[in-house]
């Protein structure tokens, strides 16, 4: 016996479900089995609104165990983290853990991941930031920097390698 | 105490309760197990022993073995051991000297290892049977019943309770902590699924109320203490000062006109949308047909100023305000009480989302529904608070809080249908033009009538959104709502004059407090807990107190009323008698034990215990006692005894396991 999506020929991979499920029972309340699609999560997706990204529709997918669809999807990497879908779950899911979960997939099984993510990822990496600290201009369109603020100067790592590492081990952990 | 053992003829009956307990317990050798046991003479099993066959089989066995004591290994004493009381009365044995053996949620339901739950029933076989040979006969004895019932709360499950055991002859007390009975039902416009006028076909029984005979009116009052135990209670109600004589007053309204607060407060009956004086009465239909003075916010008491004289009383022409009127608390004896102390409504602003506080023109449907009515404060117009303009657009978001974690896990019964309701009565106010959009995550018409309602307001030129707005956004002179909808799979931007929420119903505030007064259970949701979710609607824990409407969970006026008559005939199965019978599985006291300590009287939770100041002895008084055992764990002379339940009886089941 088998379900099949016609239009893609997809068929539920109920193993690869329950292993999602088993690494998201640690980051949200509940599993997904409990969406009622509602879409308040959509409703609200930030992402939804420039790029198409529809988090009910990726929590409908994972439930019937069409996954290899969503993670062949570029819709995966549109998500912009803002977590609002998980704050305003009636059912407490989080979609955003979903799409952690399926990038995760994605980059484990060599898909190729968008190049910010990788400019992102490597800046992360030397320094701990997303991104280098750019001078800020202010209401009277003048640019200021940090130090005529007043401000420290960012730490950086000390030790990289060991800086790295640490990072890995918090991924690891986490999934 | 071997000698005692010896003389009883025990005969054991095991059920199958058709494969609930023969699939997980083998049975056949629990029954050949039960045979070899001392003092067994006999050992039966039975598809259902709780059938007319099972009882057949054991009052025969009854008569041919000369039974004198019966074990029956079934389900929880809760379901059958009445059942089984009765059987072994008829055959001839007293139903005390019965005793169940429970093998079906404690073994077969729980244990998946067959082998192991077979061993389980044979310990709790034996166990009981060394109990039962040890049992002693009991009688039971009555007490009179006091033939008055009291209804507390005075909405249409209050009201509905009371006029039921009216008629049927018995004195009702009706207690409502409001001026005037009505309660939710009275604030409604319209009801659905029939459209029938709120206040058209609940005015009529409110006036019965206060004009039958049997029935006693206690308005702006609560309960404030409860003593006693089914069939005879004793209830303490506070009557709050109204500063207003009722028996003087006429209900014309003098003093409401001349209060100098007038217009200056904003009215509950009206959710805050409406102003009322300190002089007032909540709504025109008001029963009793009487004004009460808010001493909250009047100023003569709170200030001990009005003016030069109090204006109210100046405008009297009855003489009735009287200033110097006290709580009063009045002592009412009854046999049974009906609770039936309604509901709240979910404050929204505990989803900050969708901006309840953030504008006036987010309302809740209890809120539009006063906006509906004549008697509201608009009177009848519809009009948005922040301009008192005619809404060109009007959108209702449904299960606000409801069906949500976060919140309220229930479904609140009649969100779905009031805001049908509401889209059919503004669609007749507002004209075709209006705008009406609906956001709901399902709509549950499940009631008589329901769906052809949902089918109708669906022609109504009704836009409906399967999905849940995310937040509504305050844009000033209008509200903008981003909802997806999950049937056209498209995200839609509404730009909206007027929010309705839908919020979930939740217990009153002060639910928890009630039921600790009452000694009632909640259930998880924090309403008041049936005794049976199906067999026992009405009962709670507490014999002689009944739960009727939505103090027990949300239900719509039609489930209501149901259940308000439903609790009337359950109280009136006590009323309707002269004396109960006791259960004699009490306290009892070893006289010539006792030393009087008085540890007991203190400990029982029910008043049941008193030390004769004679003889220095405790007593107990069989009617108040539940045989909840406090006592004999608290008594440090091992005089307090609980029948068939004495230390020589459960040392012996002990004895015989270990």
């Amino acid at each position: 016996m088998s379900i099949v999506d016609l239009t893609s020929m997809g068929e539920s991979q109920a193993e690869l479900r329950k292993e999602i499920n088993d690494r998201l029972s640690r980051l949200q309340e509940d599993v997904s089995d409990y969406c009622y699609q509602c879409a308040k999560c959509t409703s609200g997706c930030e992402a939804h609104k420039l790029l198409e990204l529809e988090p009910h529709k990726i929590v409908a997918l994972l439930k019937r165990g069409l996954i290899d669809e969503m993670v062949n999807s570029d819709i995966i990497w549109t998500c912009m983290s803002c977590f609002k879908c998980r704050e305003r779950c009636p059912q407490k899911i989080a979609p955003v853990e979903i799409l952690f979960a399926l990038k995760n997939m994605a980059v484990a099984s060599g898909k190729q991941i968008p190049g910010k993510y990788s400019t992102i990822l490597q800046s992360v990496l030397s320094m701990g930031l997303i991104q280098d600290i750019q001078e800020v201009t202010m209401r009277d369109t003048k640019t200021k920097k940090r130090g005529d603020l007043d401000l420290p100067a960012l730490s950086k790592p000390s030790d990289p390698a060991k800086f790295q590492a640490g990072l890995m081990k918090i991924a690891v952990e986490k999934l | 105490m071997l000698g005692e053992s010896y003389m009883r003829r025990i005969g054991v009956f095991v059920c199958h309760c058709g494969v609930n307990i023969a699939q997980n317990v083998d049975v056949d050798a629990l029954t050949t197990y039960a045979s070899t046991l001392d003092g067994v003479v006999v050992a039966k099993q039975y598809k259902y022993m709780c059938s007319d066959v099972g009882a057949t089989l054991i009052k025969g066995s009854i008569k041919e073995h000369k039974l004198d004591g019966v074990v029956v290994a079934a389900c929880s004493p809760r379901m059958h051991e009445h059942t089984f009381r009765e059987v072994v009365n008829d055959g001839g044995v007293n139903p005390y000297q019965l005793e169940i053996v429970n093998i079906r949620e404690q073994c077969s339901w729980i244990h998946s290892d067959r082998k192991k739950a077979t061993e389980k029933a044979k310990f709790l076989v034996r166990s009981g049977v060394a109990k039962a040979k040890l049992l002693e006969p009991l009688q039971t004895s009555t007490l009179k019943v006091t033939p008055n019932a009291l209804v507390i709360g005075g909405g249409i499950a209050g009201i509905q309770a009371s006029l039921d055991l009216a008629n049927d002859g018995f004195k009702v007390y009706l207690v409502e902590r409001e001026p005037s009975i009505g309660g939710r039902m009275s604030q409604l416009d319209k009801t659905f699924p029939t459209l029938d006028c709120s206040s058209c076909i609940l005015t009529p029984k409110m006036m019965e109320v206060a004009n039958h005979q049997n029935i006693e009116l206690f308005t702006y009052a609560e309960v404030a203490d409860i003593e006693g135990s089914i069939g005879n209670y004793t209830v303490k109600v506070r009557k709050k000062p109204r500063y207003v004589d009722i028996d003087k007053c006429t209900g014309c309204g003098d003093c409401a006109t001349a209060c100098r607060l007038k217009d200056r407060i904003a009215s509950e009956f009206d959710m805050g949308m409406g102003k009322r004086g300190a002089a007032y009465m909540p709504f025109p239909q008001a029963v009793p047909l009487k004004y009460t003075i808010d001493a909250e916010h009047c100023l003569f008491i709170t200030r001990g100023k009005c003016g030069d004289k109090p204006a109210c009383r100046e405008a009297c022409a009855q003489k009735a305000i009287d200033f110097d009127q006290k709580e009063e608390i009045v002592d009412l004896k009854v046999g049974a009480i009906v609770v039936a102390t309604g509901y709240d409504l979910l404050n929204p602003e505990s989803l900050y989302e969708y901006g309840y506080a953030n504008s006036p023109d987010v309302i809740t449907t209890l809120e539009l529904e006063r906006l509906i009515s004549s008697s509201g404060p608009t009177k009848g117009e519809i009009l948005r608070l922040s301009d008192q303009q005619e809404p060109k657009s009007v959108t209702f978001i449904l299960c606000i809080g409801s069906r949500d974690e976060t919140q309220c896990t229930w479904c609140c019964r009649i969100g779905c249908m009031s805001a049908l309701k509401h889209v059919y009565l503004l669609r007749e106010k507002l004209g075709d033009d209006v705008e009406i959009n609906v956001c709901y995550t399902d709509i549950r018409s499940y009631g008589k009538g329901y769906e052809e309602f949902y089918r109708n307001v669906r022609g109504l030129k009704t836009n409906m959104f399967r999905g849940r707005p995310s937040e509504v956004c305050n844009m000033g002179d209008h509200q903008k709502i981003d909802v997806f909808d999950t049937t056209t799979n498209k995200l839609f931007e509404i730009k909206t004059d007027m929010v309705v929420l839908v919020p979930a119903l939740v217990p009153r505030a002060d639910a928890g407090d009630f039921a600790r007064l009452l000694h009632l259970t909640l259930s998880g949701d924090g309403f008041f807990l049936e005794a049976h979710p199906k067999l026992r609607p009405m009962d709670t824990f507490v014999n002689g107190i009944f739960i009727a409407g939505c103090c027990q969970g949300p239900k719509d006026i039609q489930d209501t009323v149901s259940q308000a008559s439903g609790a009337a005939s359950r109280a009136a199965t006590i009323l309707s008698k002269e004396e109960l019978e006791i259960d004699p599985l009490i306290a009892v006291v070893d006289e010539e034990v006792c030393t009087g300590c008085g540890i007991c009287v203190e400990i029982c939770p029910y008043e049941a215990r008193i030390l004769n100041e004679k003889t220095k002895i405790a007593e107990v008084n069989d009617a108040l006692c539940t045989g909840c055992g406090a006592c004999i764990a608290a008594c440090p002379s091992n005089a307090s005894i609980h029948r068939n339940f004495t230390k020589k009886q459960l040392l012996n089941m002990v004895d015989d396991i270990i």
